[in-house]
């Protein structure tokens, strides 16, 4: 008796009306990222909630251009109806978008940008300064909360990589700091790599062991930045290091033990989702995406500070990205 | 470990009395109904949480209602049974419950958590009354020698229920739910839609059980039953007075009541947080962990089955020591070991869990004869624990995280074991025995 209520509840809410037919193209860089695999794998549920078909590609490296062109011509060849791209490169791969949307394609950038910004339809990502501004304030409130004179190291991207770039002017506008201030001893590059921020790192604490706050323009190389940290037997307690990325592994091995203090969540399960709903939406109801839209950010924190908003980590926990 | 048969009287009478087998299966389903309804609202917690964006102690504000509904009705149900019989207090209490199913429709119109919380409020005061009548008159469908065992078989149904409560909110509620990363992108009117939703889908499964009550009610409503009469009590107390003081100066009795206080609790807290857990500390997706908690249930039921076969063999008592002990490890580890690992020993809880509630039962009000009416009143109220306890774990939450909530579990798991302790070194005579005496 209760099967039966149970079946007739369950195929009653899979019957509905026939939709238009919908066929959306995702392009990630490539797979070994858990953030990639995220966005795919979220990708491909909202497309069955909505019943629409999503085709995937990826590329090899977070610098291979040619896949990406490549999957590009494939898939408008294929006659989808938008294209979700997450570029490797901001210019390199304009001309096949180009002409993806003069075949009537709608192409939206996810989680980097291309410049110009016009080159897309549209632009779904975090606010990248907004979480370098709240990873700032969060550090400086605990840096003033543990009364540190601040020595603050800077690990960031790598050359003038938007992301990088708008979340280390965020984490400097948020912590109260201008680009020559004194406080900041050093600023290097970790190509958000982990191994590349622990030898920097270890490069770092040599000439300046009394560094007690670090940015992180991510979790690996905030990962690295710790180890190196832990080498040097620096006691943990008395340095402030914050990031931003929202990772599952590190938010079970370093935030949920107070190692790294305070990270700004990203989203990539927003961007996907949003993505594939706007496409549907521009098909099915002409509604066509435009502009910028920030696909979210929240400051998760085991050691919450007065004053500045922040999440438990156990939100973190439900909400981060990968496994 | 040195097994002891149980000391009974041999046993040649039926399980249950031939001529009340059909009215023994009508009342295994209303067993199934109310573990149905009561483990749906484990499910609740975690999504009331997350609809309403709540604290912990909060959301764990509808296990409060729930079995404080169970606290205050137990009481009106024993004179209802006294009153007007147990086949009266079942219709009643499958009616009321009937009706706080059906409540859930306004509450999910008007979107509003304290509607929720009366329409669970009215729903758990029927299955109180329902729970009166039922047990004592499962009881006394047979010889009261055999009446823990018959007992547990009649309650093994109600993780029957149970596990269709969970199944019913893992497909229908919890893989449905609005993505939590989702809403804080949302505008306000988006996050109103995302409520909406959400609640609606709460609202078919209660839909289902309200409809279910329905039908059984029916089938009782239009089925003659008689009730053997009771056996002859023995007077196990010194003191003369009233039921209630019979009943307070026996110290079976007496810490059965408390060790029931504290097992409800326990059931309560490990099954309401499991989904939390699983989602807080492991990271599961919604879906998956109402997977999880699907798990405890079925080893709940199989365990409960393992067990009623095991009290043929071992003294209820010591097998009620040894399940206790093991879920104060199991709910130590949850506390410690923050992976999935973890998450299995939560899930094992529930093993240690299912002899307890009808064990204790059946060892509270052994010899009581007629005050079983009233006295299996007190042991619903026990149920209180449900109501209570939830809350401080809940608080424990708030303050110190998911895994240590695991603690409050694991200290009334103790409790348990030390009333196991006590019953084992303090036997009474058998039914009969001290008649004879007499």
């Amino acid at each position: 008796m209760v099967g039966a209520v149970l079946s007739g509840l369950t195929l009653a809410g899979c019957a509905g009306e026939e939709q238009e037919p919908v066929s959306v193209g995702l392009i990630t860089k490539q797979e070994e990222n858990p953030y990639w695999v995220s966005m795919r794998d979220v990708a491909q549920k909202t497309a069955d909630e909505l019943d629409v078909d999503l085709v995937t590609a990826t590329g090899t490296s977070d610098t291979d251009v040619a896949s990406q062109e490549a999957a590009l011509a494939d898939m408008v060849e294929e006659g989808v109806d938008g294209i979700l791209i997450a570029p490797t490169d901001p210019v390199a791969l304009l001309p096949a978008i180009q002409e993806a949307r003069d075949a009537g394609v709608v192409v939206i950038a996810l989680d980097t940008p291309v410049h110009p910004p016009e080159a897309v339809d549209a632009f779904f990502a975090t606010d990248n300064e907004a979480a370098g501004r709240l990873i700032g304030e969060y550090a400086a409130a605990k840096a003033d909360d543990l009364r540190l004179d601040p020595q603050v190291a800077m690990l960031n991207l790598s050359g003038n990589i938007s992301s990088g770039e708008l979340r280390r002017m965020g984490f400097l506008e948020g912590f109260g700091l201008t680009e020559d201030d004194p406080a900041i001893v050093a600023s290097v590059d970790t190509r958000g790599d982990r191994d590349n921020a622990a030898v920097v790192m270890n490069q770092v604490l040599a000439e300046h062991p009394d560094i007690n706050v670090v940015y992180t323009v991510n979790e690996p190389a905030a990962l690295g930045a710790l180890a190196a940290l832990e080498d040097a037997d620096v006691d943990l307690d008395e340095v402030v290091l914050v990031s931003v990325d929202g990772g599952c592994r590190a938010m079970r091995e370093a935030v949920r033990p107070g190692d790294i203090d305070a990270t700004a969540m990203q989203y990539p399960q927003n961007m996907a989702r949003e993505g594939v709903r706007a496409i549907a939406a521009a098909v099915r109801e002409g509604e066509a995406p435009m502009g910028f839209l920030d696909t979210g950010t929240e400051l998760v924190s085991d050691d919450p500070m007065d004053g500045v908003e922040s999440r438990r980590v156990e939100f973190g926990i439900r909400t981060c990205w990968g496994s | 470990m040195a097994t002891t048969p149980k000391d009974t009287t041999e046993r040649s009478a039926p399980l249950v009395a031939r001529h009340l087998r059909v009215p023994f299966i009508l009342l295994i389903l209303c067993f199934a109904a109310w573990g149905m309804a009561a483990n749906l609202t484990d499910i609740l917690v975690g999504v009331f949480r997350g609809i309403f964006d709540m604290s912990n102690f909060q959301a764990s504000l509808v296990q409060f209602a729930y079995y404080g509904a169970y606290f205050l009705l137990a009481i009106p149900a024993a004179f209802i049974n006294a009153r007007y019989g147990f086949k009266t207090g079942v219709l009643v209490g499958l009616g009321l419950a009937a009706v706080g199913g059906f409540l859930f429709i306004p509450a999910s119109n008007l979107l509003a958590y304290e509607m929720f919380l009366l329409a669970l409020f009215v729903l758990a005061a029927g299955l109180s009354i329902l729970e009166t009548s039922a047990n004592p008159f499962v009881i006394g469908m047979g010889e009261e020698a055999s009446a823990t065992q018959r007992l547990n078989l009649a309650q093994s149904f109600n993780p029957v229920g149970a596990n269709v409560g969970v199944l019913m909110g893992a497909i229908l509620i919890l893989p449905s739910l609005t993505p939590e990363e989702s809403k804080t992108i949302m505008s306000e009117d988006e996050l109103l839609a995302a409520t909406e939703s959400d609640l609606g889908l709460v609202l078919q499964p209660y839909l289902v059980i309200a409809g279910i009550l329905v039908l059984i009610w029916l089938l009782i409503a239009f089925r003659k039953m008689e009730l053997p009469s009771a056996p002859t009590p023995v007077d196990l107390t010194s003191g003369r007075g009233g039921t209630l003081a019979r009943l307070w100066a026996n110290r079976h009795y007496r810490y059965g009541v408390m060790a029931q206080f504290f097992n409800v609790a326990a059931q309560t807290c490990t099954w309401t947080f499991t989904i939390l857990y699983a989602q807080d500390v492991v990271g599961t997706s919604p879906g998956e962990a109402g997977w999880w908690l699907q798990a405890s249930l079925v080893l709940f039921l199989i365990s409960r089955f393992v067990m009623t076969y095991l009290l043929g063999i071992f003294r209820p008592a010591l097998l009620l020591l040894v399940m206790a002990v093991f879920g104060v490890v199991c709910c130590l580890t949850s506390i410690f070991v923050l992976n999935v690992v973890g998450l299995i020993a939560v899930v094992a809880i529930s093993a240690s869990l299912s002899l307890m509630f009808p064990t204790i039962y059946g060892l509270s009000l052994q010899g009581l004869g007629p005050d079983a009416k009233f006295g299996s009143a007190g042991l619903v109220m026990a149920i209180l624990g449900g109501a209570l306890v939830p809350i401080v774990h809940a608080a424990v939450m708030d303050a110190a995280g998911s895994a240590l909530g695991y603690i409050v579990p694991g200290i009334c798991l103790a409790a348990v074991a030390a009333y196991a302790l006590f019953v084992l070194k303090h036997t009474r005579p058998a039914v009969g025995a001290a008649s004879a005496r007499a």
